[in-house]
């Protein structure tokens, strides 16, 4: 309480002496005691009102608060708020390590999972698993989906498949959050082959909507209004958005038709001109100069100050560790070992095959190209972009990504909508917000920090309301006293299913499920008439289950929905030697592609020979008649390619677009999930009891006993024991059912579609 | 960047638009409005979706005697003076419930931007998807049976995006055809499942009294609307096994006609709207005999549905329509094919209270421009719109709370409501 007093009081003296020409009227979204520097100021010398704004909008909170815990500080700005509720207690061990798992993970706990934890310390068992999931490969796969979310990246983009991949291997690798961004924003060259720019060619690398994106995406400020008009109600000028979209303005997306590849590149002009289109004549418009107008904090600023210290350690560290070891070898093999080591998988893979070391050192040799680049691999303008984007000054960046990892693990933002950072929006707990951005700035941009400092908080740790009045329920949870109801995400609710149900492997013995089904399939038959494919949807009956054959990668036609094509990350990211030989030469950039190409009226000629080939096919569609064991598993939706089909399990329950600017996971539910999860062959399968599965012993043979079955079913679905009375009813459903393995199903199938199930505790 | 609207401007035109229709400036189409305002408005829309691009010389806007006409003459129709393609006799009979426009002046050759723009009547844009028209439709009118609002066959429809979940379409892969999440799973009897259903809203209602909250309210009623849709006897508008042979014989027992029937059977039960889709239109080679062969799978359906509407009096409040994304080059090329065509091409239009029996527009002699009347994409949404009683410049929210019109500033086609 006293260093409470003692903040506030500092706050007073420095927020008077400090004269700004305006007022913010939230009370707590306090103006700054930070003379800015802005860099907008610098270049074009002018300071406008909306400039001061802009200043004042950067620097939300009065003090750094540095030390303490992120508990402290927002219980002190719960104190300052008036808030005299007191939190709710901390959730149980068992309803923890559920939380816990979907969070970090992406799934409930297993049984075995769940006895390990109840074996550590009681003390210690909390942070041990943080510690125990943070290191687990799920990690990297839930949180790849999370970045996927962030970037809008897209499986089935212009190398967005790729970029995935690259996602997954920078979290596997520990790359920092800036450092990762840098590498996105700036780099150019093949689709695919530089993974880094599917970021950009999500957008078709356009320059005006690259600035709405990086805005957006990156600091969580919406000038895409700007682009038409000034924003109509925030300060962001019609020429403040030209000015971020002309660092775009070189960038060009190329096609080659015939060779069908994608890349990027920087040509010698610009595409953004100033005034716009149809303002003022058209030789008027000049080309325009790129120009950041966000404002930065001092360089004296602490958590600037802690991250340059840090990377001052870090750097020495390295040097010294270099230094150590070229006293033993020669420098130039350290660093192909370094080059090596960030592509290990691809060299495993090599050796594997017997591939001889000298083809290996080339390989490694043209990686270096490509990876460290051509002068033409990075767009200047863009990489000073980047630099803009990522520095420790501006502080839009670390709050807007802080503001988001807060949301997915508490539940609720401290500014939402999470990417609407403005003036009219101020966040809810200015300093504690700042007090994580800090944080994660002077540790480096680290994920796995900034997670463990919010997930090790008393605030993840507690429990839901069960106020049913509205307004005591909203004040418990607006000031993270409470926290807010969610429901497990798309991805983590179809991974829970599938290791509940035992899934993710066979648990059926072989020969025990065997069915008859009639699959359809297309055989090519020879050249004639009017069954081509062109005609697909055609007449006749034999056109009938078109559809349902098309998709079926599955035994039982008709499910589909609920499986998809697993992205294999590694192979994505094998490079192909020709990729980085065309993305170099001397600063040519992709040239060799471009001489590669044909005239269009090869590619006319191309086409139609390729369509002749097609006309020469047609189908006749059979019905199969096939023998199935339907004995299913399921493989992690998490790996999946992303966004998965329209109609999927995974999007019906949420998984976006991932196109539109701003769009969230909408969590709101549906007939259609309803529907999915009531009928659906993943609840289904995951319901029926397998012989290879714990619960079966359970169930037959000597050591039945449908009391432990229920109480297994309630731990394995809801990581919990039952109550008496929920033995003593669950019992009652195993035995009304014909025989206990349906009647384990059918309390399994109502324990996967119950509310508590979907529910994170 | 013109879809961006300029609040300024906006407000400005809204301003000016009103004030010229006070002065009476626009007193014929005040006129006219009031007067469509009076009829009975569409309640239903049956939306074909020809993909790949349809031609157009082909099919509603034949061209004889012109080095364009390729292999087909135009017929007569029930309509004096209006000539289609032989390959639709049967529909040429009903030509009097139905319009053709002409003139339709597209802006995109691209399949992607083509499709987008025609069924969205918005310009595609990098980071923001504009919903389709099955969506604005059901956005703007009641749910009116227990059935899904927007069921889309043998395709998918474009996104709801904005307009919410909701909004999204049912999709029915082949017509006919059971789908598998409407019913237990196999192996799972009516009894087991109903007493299945008992024990889960058991276990929803104790947790809900734990748990108070919206989602569980929610996630209740999105229960509650599945268990009702399965057990809904309405769902037998989904079943075409009860269908006279003789009847699905009419409209052509093949997975088009089988899906007419279907979209039929679901605008009876009160489907807000249906989408029919069929691709197998982008003709770049032997055009004539997939086209020949397109006309004998589509005629006697379209023919049938409209005869049948008509008869039972539902054609009044069903609009039907047929679009594509762009029609076909005039000029046929070395493969007797025809290539990608914004710059005009035509729609089929009947029911929903339209004027039948009229031509809206016309192309050039060849079809290669259009020459009277140009009719814009937005410009036939404008028109669907009116039809069903929706102001087209209405506002939704985008997730930036970027105020978006539902159709993109087109103007109705008054003719087709003289």
């Amino acid at each position: 309480m006293a260093k409470l007093v003692r903040r506030n009081f500092n706050w007073l003296r420095l927020s008077s002496s400090c004269l700004l020409p305006f007022v913010v009227l939230q009370a707590m979204w306090i103006t700054s005691e930070y003379s800015l520097v802005k860099a907008a100021e610098k270049k074009s010398g002018k300071s406008s009102s909306s400039d001061v704004l802009k200043a004042a909008t950067n620097e939300l909170s009065a003090d750094h608060v540095s030390g303490g815990s992120i508990d402290e500080v927002l219980n002190q700005e719960n104190v300052t708020r008036g808030v005299k509720t007191a939190p709710l207690p901390l959730v149980s061990d068992l309803a923890f390590i559920r939380r816990l798992s979907v969070d970090l993970i992406g799934r409930i706990p297993t049984t075995a999972e769940i006895e390990e934890f109840e074996s550590w310390p009681e003390a210690e068992r909390r942070t041990m698993l943080v510690d125990q999931l943070m290191s687990d490969d799920r990690f990297v796969d839930r949180w790849t989906t999370f970045y996927a979310d962030l970037l809008r990246l897209r499986s089935n983009a212009e190398g967005g498949a790729a970029a995935i991949a690259y996602i997954h291997r920078s979290l596997a690798d520990e790359v920092p959050y800036d450092e990762l961004c840098r590498q996105l924003i700036s780099k150019n060259g093949k689709a695919g082959a530089v993974p880094e720019v599917g970021f950009i060619l999500g957008d078709g690398a356009d320059p005006m909507a690259m600035a709405g994106v990086t805005s957006q995406v990156f600091l969580g400020i919406r000038v895409a209004c700007a682009q038409c008009h000034d924003h109509p109600f925030d300060v962001w000028k019609r020429e403040d958005f030209y000015g971020l979209a002309a660092f775009f303005g070189k960038t060009r997306r190329v096609e080659n038709q015939f060779t069908n590849t994608i890349y990027t590149t920087e040509a010698g002009d610009t595409l953004v001109l100033w005034p716009p289109e149809g303002v003022g004549k058209p030789e008027e418009r000049k080309p325009m100069e790129p120009r950041f107008p966000f404002a930065m904090l001092p360089e004296d600023h602490p958590s600037v100050v802690r991250l340059n210290a840090r990377r001052k350690a870090l750097a020495a560290e390295k040097a010294a560790l270099l230094a150590q070891q070229s006293a033993e070898v020669d420098t130039d093999d350290v660093l192909d070992d370094l080059l090596a080591d960030a592509d290990k998988k691809v060299e495993q893979q090599t050796r594997k095959e017997g591939i001889d070391e000298s083809l290996e050192e080339a390989r490694t040799e043209v990686r270096k190209i490509g990876r460290t680049g051509g002068r033409n691999t990075t767009s200047e303008w863009r990489t000073e972009l980047a630099e803009e984007i990522t520095s420790p000054r501006n502080r839009y960046f670390s709050r807007c990504f802080v503001n988001r990892v807060w949301n997915e693990l508490i539940g609720r933002g401290f500014v939402n909508p999470l990417d609407d950072f403005n003036q009219n929006n101020p966040p809810s707990h200015p300093q504690s917000l700042d007090y994580l951005a800090d944080e994660f700035v002077a540790n480096g941009y680290d994920l796995k920090t900034l997670v463990r400092m919010i997930v090790t908080s008393d605030i993840y740790q507690r429990g839901h309301t069960d106020i049913a009045e509205e307004s005591v329920r909203n004040e418990l949870e607006e000031s993270f006293l409470a926290l807010p109801h969610r429901r497990m995400n798309s991805e983590a609710l179809y991974d829970s299913i599938v290791i509940a149900g035992h899934l993710f492997g066979v648990k059926h013995e072989a020969g025990k499920n065997m069915k008859t089904v009639w699959t359809e399939t297309r055989v090519p038959k020879q050249p004639g008439g009017l069954n081509s494919p062109l005609l697909a949807g055609g007449d006749g009956k034999s056109m009938k289950r078109e559809m349902a054959a098309a998709d079926s990668e599955e035994p039982l036609p008709g499910y589909s929905l609920e499986s998809a094509v697993e992205l294999d990350f590694d192979a994505l990211l094998e490079e192909n030697p020709e990729d980085l030989v065309a993305a170099d030469d001397e600063g040519e950039g992709v040239k060799v592609e471009q001489m590669r190409a044909m005239s269009k009226e090869e590619i006319e000629a191309e086409r139609m020979r390729m369509q002749a080939q097609q006309n020469s096919f047609s189908y006749i569609e059979r019905f199969v008649r096939q023998r199935i064991d339907d004995n299913p598993s399921f493989i992690s939706s998490f790996r999946m390619a992303s966004p998965a089909d329209s109609e999927h399990f995974l999007r019906v329950f949420g998984q976006p677009e991932r196109i539109q600017l701003g769009e969230t996971r909408d969590h709101a539910p549906s007939m259609r999930q309803a529907l999915m999860l009531l009928n659906g062959r993943l609840s289904h399968e995951a319901a029926r009891v397998g012989e290879l599965e714990p619960i079966f012993e359970y169930l037959v043979g000597p050591r039945k006993n449908i009391e432990k079955a229920v109480e297994l079913a309630y731990v394995e679905v809801l990581t919990r024991k039952p109550t008496s009375q929920e033995v003593e009813e669950g019992v009652e459903i195993v035995n009304t059912a014909d025989n206990s393995l349906n009647g384990v199903a059918d309390l399994r199938w109502v324990l996967l579609n119950c509310n508590e199930f979907r529910f994170v505790p | 960047m013109k879809s961006c609207p300029d609040y300024r401007m906006t407000r400005r035109t809204m301003l000016g638009a009103t004030g010229a229709t006070l002065f009476g400036l626009q007193l014929r189409e005040l006129l006219a409005y009031a007067d469509t305002a009076s009829q009975t408005k569409a309640e239903h829309v049956i939306l074909f979706w020809n993909g790949g691009g349809m031609t157009h010389l082909d099919t509603w806007d034949p061209k004889p005697g012109r080095p364009t006409q390729g292999e087909f003459n135009p017929i007569d129709t029930s309509v004096p003076g209006i000539q289609i393609s032989e390959i639709f006799p049967q529909l040429a009979q009903q030509m009097h419930h139905c319009a053709l426009v002409r003139s339709i002046a597209g802006t995109q050759g691209d399949h992607g931007r083509g499709t987008y723009n025609v069924q969205t009547s918005y310009q595609m844009t990098p980071n923001l998807i504009h919903p389709g028209f099955g969506s604005v439709v059901v956005h703007e009118k009641d749910k009116m049976s227990e059935l899904p609002s927007f069921v889309s066959i043998s395709g998918r429809a474009p996104r709801a995006s904005y307009l919410g979940q909701t909004c999204e379409a049912y999709f029915v892969g082949a017509p006919g055809e059971k789908d598998p999440y409407l019913a237990f799973p196999e192996g799972i009897t009516q009894v087991r499942g109903n007493s299945r259903l008992e024990v889960l809203e058991r276990f929803n209602q104790r947790y809900s009294q734990k748990n108070p909250g919206e989602s569980n309210v929610a996630t209740k009623t999105a229960i509650g609307d599945a268990v009702k849709l399965m057990r809904s006897p309405a769902l037998s508008a989904f079943e075409l096994d009860k269908v006279p042979t003789t009847m699905l014989n009419r409209y052509g027992d093949n997975t088009f006609g089988r899906g007419v029937m279907l979209a039929k059977q679901l605008v009876e039960t009160g489907v807000r709207f249906v989408q029919v889709n069929r691709g197998g239109f982008d003709t770049h080679s032997a055009n004539f005999p997939a086209m020949q062969a397109h006309g004998d799978v589509m005629d006697p359906a379209l023919a049938s549905l409209v005869e049948d509407l008509a008869e039972s009096g539902l054609l009044k409040k069903t609009l039907i329509v047929m679009l594509s994304e762009f029609g076909r080059t005039p000029m046929i090329n070395e493969d007797a094919g025809r290539d990608h065509w914004a710059n005009v091409f035509s729609c089929f239009i009947a029911g929903g209270g339209i004027t039948g029996g009229t031509v809206i527009g016309s192309s050039d002699e060849d079809g290669y421009e259009p020459k009277d009347r140009p009719v814009q994409v937005a410009d036939l949404h404008a028109t669907f719109c009116q039809t069903l009683g929706i102001d087209p410049a209405k506002e939704v929210m985008t997730p930036l709370r970027r105020p978006m019109k539902l159709v993109d500033n087109g103007t109705p086609i008054a003719e087709l409501f003289a």
